[in-house]
């Protein structure tokens, strides 16, 4: 007999990780899969918006209720659980605040990166995110007013306030899915348009976009201004989720982890990156609710989830090279002035043959 | 010939101890077929990389409808109205025949990331510019192909396609950096008979680098012949061909 499974419960935790882990995936499809940047840092942009939710949220709290203790100390995080549900417009106000400032300041990292890599070419941009994302996850782990190797704690959920925290999560999960269909609409919108068409250009062959008037450097500034800046709000979501951060949630296996979904739902193609996060979220989640009712004591979750996410991987790009939704051509309006034309030129034409 | 609206004034570019071009002045007028030969390594390509904006110059000028323009990066000198094309031609391959010629025009205003999302906004521009491109397309004689992938195209087609990218703008002058290279003897006079076309009926000015004399030289006005970064010989074809130093250049050591 199965144990029992609560399957509202599990629907709810599979959203909200949806939810993060698809924006992440269609911001690095704006990047990879659109304008071709190898962007291997993801990861970094998502550390930015958590630890910039956390440091703020955790700070204003203290300074609000005028408590002298640090946050990572144990007074801190003591003062932080009494504080923190105490207000709900401080609460609402913290979460508003960390989402605008996440975008705005990983998407201007993003932008400064571009400065010095974007002139050296694409192989030098991938690594040279890789290796900030590396660099700024060894400063986390050292830094102490960050929490240094524990992270920051007591993140005051926005709806704490609600004394159910069966509630509270349901509630979230909706914000967080209300953020993934602003973030796929705006992807889906600039993807069909002259700019979408500019990305592929520059994606095909950047010295012909460059013969063809566009400005290259800018075009891929802004495309990581607003890869970047999803990815932080991403990384906010997560921080007020989990209520907590440290610098172990922002390895390199983490961006690998957003590249396997873009992969695997289809490169170039938004909705392709939602499937993609879907799936591989939802094997995380199930893994993490069946393994401890299995009583599986031989091999953790995690190696299962990296076996099966390779195995996912392979098969579908045996089969299915594009991935699971391959790149669409892109609509514009352009086509129905050329389908009014055609029939135009067809009535014409058969007119024409007859006289 | 009438005046210039291309002008090189004693060119220079030097990769270390390369003299790449060495003091090259020349001139293309408007609505000329102008010819640039030389044997390989002569410098042909690198004068096009300075003039397009590819490289900063070492010495000399670029002036172009009476403005200076080395110095420019080559989305600028695009900008200004100068079209260059490439001896393999560099359409985009995911996109269309019609999507290539759609990217060319400057400054759309659903190129910008902040008004792309909004459709209403560049809907009419788009549309403007759509009918431009297949009217376009159908006066060339590939309206078949509007729909068309890149790679669906012979070579011709996409040489021909490159050039008529350009039209959708104002650009005045054309560097093709060896149209005939890699297609039948036949098709390459149709292109050169197509660029003849472009300039009596668009008034639109060409200078070409090509090898293939046998086909330019039946095409062009004037030709300039480079050799080793210097300007070896000039003038009208029959007089550049006969030339002793030219075909001393192309035969002897």
């Amino acid at each position: 007999m199965l144990p029992s499974f609560d399957i509202l419960g599990f629907l709810v935790s599979w959203g909200t990780f949806l939810g993060i882990y698809a924006i992440l995936a269609i911001s690095l499809n704006l990047e990879v899969g659109l304008t071709g940047m190898a962007n291997f840092g993801k990861v970094a942009f998502y550390g930015i918006g958590a630890y910039l939710a956390a440091s703020l949220s955790v700070y204003t709290v203290l300074a609000v209720y005028h408590v002298a203790a640090a946050p990572y100390t144990t007074e801190g995080i003591i003062a932080l659980g009494k504080y923190g549900g105490a207000s709900p417009a401080l609460d609402l106000g913290i979460f508003a605040a960390s989402l605008m400032l996440g975008f705005i300041i990983a998407g201007c990292v993003g932008y400064l990166l571009t400065y010095p890599t974007l002139r050296v070419g694409p192989a030098f941009l991938g690594i040279t995110l890789l290796a900030f994302g590396e660099l700024l996850r060894i400063f986390l782990l050292n830094y102490q007013p960050l929490g240094a190797s524990k992270g920051l704690s007591g993140i005051p959920h926005p709806f704490l306030w609600i004394p159910d925290p069966v509630l509270r999560e349901r509630l979230y999960v909706l914000v967080v899915l209300g953020f993934l269909a602003v973030t796929l609409w705006f992807a889906e919108r600039i993807t069909n348009s002259p700019f979408g068409r500019v990305l592929k250009a520059v994606r095909d062959d950047e010295v012909a976009a460059l013969c063809m008037g566009k400005h290259v450097p800018r075009v891929k500034a802004t495309v990581l201004f607003i890869g970047s800046g999803m990815a932080g709000v991403a990384g906010v979501l997560l921080a007020f989720y989990m209520s907590s951060v440290n610098p172990n949630m922002f390895v390199p296996a983490v961006t690998f982890n957003i590249w396997a979904m873009v992969i695997l739902g289809g490169m170039g193609n938004n909705k392709g990156a939602v499937v993609g996060a879907a799936i591989i979220t939802f094997v995380d989640r199930i893994l993490t609710f069946i393994t401890p009712n299995l009583g599986i004591t031989i091999i953790t979750p995690d190696y299962i989830r990296w076996m099966i996410v390779g195995i996912l991987i392979v098969l579908v790009l045996m089969f299915m090279p594009g991935g699971l939704v391959p790149e669409k051509p892109i609509k514009t309006p352009a086509w129905e002035a050329v389908e009014s034309l055609e029939k135009e030129s067809k009535e014409g034409g058969s007119g024409g043959g007859e006289a | 010939m009438t005046k210039p609206i291309l002008e090189v004034k004693d060119l220079a570019k030097y990769f270390g101890g390369v003299k790449a071009l060495d003091g090259v002045t020349l001139e293309v007028p408007e609505r000329g077929v102008i010819g640039l030969i030389g044997p390989n390594g002569s410098g042909k390509t690198t004068l096009f990389n300075v003039v397009t904006g590819f490289y900063v110059p070492t010495r000399g000028e670029v002036w172009y409808a009476g403005e200076r323009i080395d110095g420019l990066n080559p989305n600028e000198v695009f900008l200004k109205g100068l079209v260059r094309t490439f001896q393999i031609p560099r359409l985009f391959p995911s996109l269309t025949v019609l999507e290539n010629v759609l990217l060319t025009p400057p400054r759309q205003v659903g190129e910008r990331v902040l008004t792309a999302p909004f459709r209403s906004k560049w809907e009419k521009q788009e549309k403007e510019l759509a009918r431009k491109a297949v009217a376009l397309l159908r006066k060339f004689g590939l309206g078949e192909y509007v729909r068309a992938r890149v790679s669906e195209l012979s070579a011709a087609h996409m040489k021909m396609i490159e050039t008529i990218r350009g039209l959708i703008t104002d650009a005045r002058v054309y560097l093709l950096d060896e149209p005939a290279a890699g297609v039948a003897y036949t098709t390459a006079r149709e292109l050169f008979t197509f660029i003849k076309r472009l300039r009596d009926e668009e008034g639109l000015t060409f200078f070409i680098i090509e090898h293939r004399l046998e086909v330019l030289m039946d095409f062009v006005d004037y030709v300039y012949v480079l050799h080793n970064g210097r300007l070896l010989s000039e003038g009208k074809p029959d007089e550049v061909m006969s030339d002793p130093k030219v075909i001393e250049a192309y035969i002897g050591r």
